[in-house]
């Protein structure tokens, strides 16, 4: 079952396309990353399809239920981080939330353990009875994801969680997400400029923009629609001999680096695999010291594809998949 | 109804502390000093003890609905200033839940100032019968006309986006639906656009039926129908501009 499933939808400013006819579905306990330049309409996206702006083309289901007529049963079952959360800055952390708890019916006596565990979990227990008014920007951000999982969300919206939060704070964010993913089967749409948090995260990934779904599938996917071609990179001693000998190898070879000790190289082919050149390497007699798979990580995929009159392929070429390490890098010593 | 936490929100902020709470102070300091110049004034003091009621039952209206109207045509655009109207219009409450919630703390702070006034009504009525509709009547224009103000203001509110533009432009709706009773001479009043203003003037109507209420000593309810039936067909317009404002509370580009 999708946890979410957007089938053509968009939505107009006036004569302004904000967003173009999406479809793509995203699957009950996942984690997907809608990642796009600025104004690429992923805040409208989001707004949408939690019930808060009206589409003006096409249609959209949370959890099997319709954005456009069944918005308030559509509000109990998700939660939603916006990307600038506003307080009530007289408030504290403890009121603020149980303000939330309470507009979501939650009986006292339940909202206020879960608004202490919430508190716990998010870093702000020991400043729970100050005045919100004296937060960090960091803290407020603590603050408005532990108000987004009050209710106990099945779908989580996050616009920008980690935005203003320094690296522990954001590798906390990080483990948290993941944790209401893992243990409570949470699904999560992300949509976010950290990419690395998308990356880590993310299970299916959708790039937006101007408006428009361009690229949408796991990271692998996008990689093999930008043809990223696989590239092996390997460091070998170097001997008397190694440079000229390399030249008569059956690979596309490109030398990066020579030094006393070692010769570095990248074998690029859209082809390659791992134990071919294992097995020539071995062939050869050269002394492996490294070997990795390198592959492109999700900024280039992301410029690559944002990039204004960037082509895209008709179809994804395909890569060879080896017994090569999948995603990573492996070394040999 | 959400147990009207929204309610209680919006009350806490105009009476829980001393700063949000000054306003009755400042309220009941205008009735005493009404009441006083009423009282002791030479000129003033001469008037007859049910215009006395008449021109104190019209400051009480007016600054009630002085305060309906400020209190509601904020109390959505300061959410959306503030950025918490996006997080209050994710929860599972209807939109007309949220601004009936809103309208019904602005409807409090008219009944807190009615209830302070309702002492200065029964001292300045003293020795007549007028005490019991001067309460009755003032409380009923004033209800009514605190209801559909609050409910015009919230609707504002919603459509300028912007507390500065809607506390304006409710203050300028007060003061035209003021003018013809407060501002206008009697010369105006009797022109043509004098009538024609007053018979489509809601406020005018309400003033007009104290006037025969309390001056005129006309007290019986039929007597004063002709007056009460405007006022609450603009009641009903306001609550028809509310209700189809407050369906299309959506977050959109502010």
């Amino acid at each position: 079952m999708y946890g979410i499933s957007a089938i053509g939808i968009g939505k107009m400013y006036g004569s302004f396309r904000a967003v173009d006819s999406l479809t793509f579905n995203v699957k009950s306990g996942s984690i997907f990353g809608l990642i796009g330049p600025n104004g690429a309409g992923k805040t409208t996206t989001m707004r949408m399809l939690c019930g808060m702006l009206s589409p003006t083309s096409g249609r959209a289901t949370i959890a099997g239920l319709d954005i456009a007529r069944e918005s308030i049963k559509i509000k109990r079952i998700i939660g939603l981080l916006p990307e600038s959360t506003g307080f009530y800055n007289w408030m504290n952390g403890e009121e603020y939330l149980y303000y939330f708890a309470r507009l979501y019916n939650i009986e006292e006596p339940i909202a206020r353990k879960k608004i202490s565990d919430l508190l716990n979990r998010v870093g702000l227990a020991a400043k729970a009875f100050a005045p919100i008014a004296y937060y960090s920007r960091g803290m407020k951000q603590r603050l408005a994801l532990a108000r987004a999982v009050i209710n106990d969300p099945q779908i989580l919206f996050l616009d920008e969680p980690t935005l203003g939060m320094d690296p522990r704070g954001q590798q906390e964010i990080q483990k948290m997400l993941l944790d209401l993913n893992h243990e409570k089967g949470v699904t999560i749409f992300l949509s976010t400029h950290a990419l690395t948090d998308v990356s880590t995260l993310c299970d299916q990934i959708g790039i937006l923009n101007h408006g428009k779904l361009i690229a949408h599938g796991s990271l692998n996917d996008l990689r093999n629609l930008v043809n990223d071609s696989t590239s092996v990179f390997i460091r070998i001693l170097n001997t008397q001999e190694t440079v000229s000998r390399l030249s008569k190898s059956p690979f596309k070879i490109t030398i990066d680096k020579v030094t006393e000790d070692s010769v570095d190289m990248i074998i690029s082919d859209d082809n390659i695999e791992l134990d071919e050149v294992v097995d020539w390497i071995r062939k050869q007699n050269f002394k492996l010291i490294e070997l990795r798979q390198l592959k492109m990580n999700l900024d280039e995929i992301f410029f690559r594809l944002t990039k204004p009159n960037y082509d895209k392929p008709s179809s994804p070429i395909s890569v060879k998949k080896s017994a090569s390490p999948q995603v990573g890098q492996r070394s040999f010593n | 109804m959400i147990h009207l936490i929204i309610y209680r929100l919006e009350i806490s902020g105009s009476f829980y502390s001393w700063r949000g709470a000054i306003w009755i102070i400042a309220a009941a300091s205008i009735f005493s000093l009404v009441a006083y110049l009423l009282l002791t004034d030479k000129e003033l003091s001469l008037l007859d003890q049910g215009e006395m009621l008449f021109t104190f039952s019209e400051v009480i209206i007016v600054l009630g609905l002085l305060m309906s109207g400020i209190n509601s045509s904020s109390s959505i655009s300061t959410e959306i200033e503030g950025g918490t109207f996006e997080c209050l219009l994710l929860t599972p409450i209807k939109h007309i839940q949220i601004a009936i919630q809103k309208m019904l703390s602005t409807v409090t702070i008219w009944i807190i100032l009615y209830l302070v006034s309702i002492p200065y009504l029964i001292v300045l009525a003293n020795g007549t019968n007028l005490a019991f509709p001067a309460i009755l009547y003032v409380g009923l224009y004033g209800t009514v006309l605190s209801i559909a103000i609050s409910m015009i203001s919230i609707a504002l509110s919603w459509i300028l986006k912007n507390s500065k533009n809607s506390i304006m432009v409710t203050i300028m709706i007060i003061l035209l639906l003021c003018a013809p009773s407060l501002f206008f001479g009697t010369s105006l009043r009797r022109t043509d656009f004098g009538i024609m203003l007053e018979n489509i003037n809601p406020f005018s109507h309400a003033i007009n039926s104290l006037d025969s209420v309390l001056v005129d000593n006309q007290q019986a309810f039929y007597e004063q129908l002709p007056h009460v039936w405007p006022v609450l067909v603009f009641a009903i317009v306001c609550s028809v501009i509310f209700v189809i404002t407050t369906k299309k509370f959506e977050v959109s580009k502010y």
